[in-house]
């Protein structure tokens, strides 16, 4: 039983919590077998502003790998980034990084 | 159909009648669709590719972005879908779009697609089909149509992107 010197709460669960806040959210886009490769690549560009090469290398990992990350920050942008892709048909999700 | 090319300022293409016709008719079925309660279409799996969960793993975070952003997502759809209708030569001719029909075009020909692709199963191994007089293989074909109007559209746009730098 704890006694009355007994801490309230464990400092290590609230280090593990901070550390779980400061971790950023991103938003990941999946393969699917219907959008264009060349599709894609503007997408990309045209909505986080990347150069073609970066596009490219990011729209290539999505078809080679099944997945990419194509942008990271606080919840609330990573759900209109996830919107945003949405709109243009892309299959995107977005939850804390692993 | 004449690919989209870049004129200036506009991206030009040109649709017989029968091609018109066909984009019209899909416009139709995809504005029901979009119009669809969602309580009566939860289980579509085209209508699940349209409006895709914002996360896979949690539902709780899948409901808040629903909650926060279906609407907004069905009612910019059918703004989309009004453009691509109201620039559509009704017999055939000139489709001739500014930029900012041009990205309506590009997304509502790609939620054409993927209502299409989602509904015949289209994967990566997919090819064109060969018998078009078959029912699968004539809308299959629609799909690959469709699949060459938006990569014209995309190329014809990346063009002009290059030049005006």
């Amino acid at each position: 039983m704890a006694g009355p010197l007994a801490p309230a709460w464990t400092p290590e669960t609230t280090t593990g919590e901070e550390s779980d806040l400061d971790r950023p959210w991103v938003t990941i886009v999946w393969d699917d077998p219907v959008n264009l490769m060349t599709y894609v690549t503007f997408v990309l560009q045209e909505l986080f502003g990347y150069d073609e090469p970066t596009a490219t290398e990011l729209m290539l990992q999505v078809h080679h790998e099944g997945k990419a990350i194509v942008s990271s920050g606080p919840r609330e942008r990573m759900e209109h980034d996830t919107n945003r892709l949405h709109a243009y048909g892309l299959w995107a999700t977005y939850q804390k990084d692993a | 159909m004449r690919p989209f090319r870049r004129k200036g300022d506009v991206l030009v293409a040109r649709l017989v009648d029968a091609e018109a016709g066909i984009v019209g008719l899909l416009l139709d079925q995809l504005e029901q669709l979009l119009d669809a309660d969602p309580a009566d279409s939860g289980g579509d799996p085209v209508l699940a590719r349209l409006l895709p969960p914002g996360n896979t793993s949690d539902p709780a975070i899948a409901a808040d972005y629903r909650d926060l952003t279906e609407e907004s997502l069905r009612s910019a759809k059918a703004d989309d879908l009004a453009t691509v209708r109201a620039t559509l030569p009704p017999e055939g001719g000139d489709v001739r779009l500014d930029d900012e029909q041009a990205r309506a075009w590009l997304r509502t020909t790609n939620d054409l697609r993927l209502a299409l692709g989602t509904r015949l199963g289209v994967t990566a191994e997919t090819e064109p089909p060969e018998d078009t007089a078959e029912e699968e293989g004539s809308q299959l074909a629609v799909y690959y149509w469709l699949t060459a109007v938006q990569g014209s559209l995309v190329d014809a746009l990346v063009a002009g992107r290059g030049g005006r730098r």
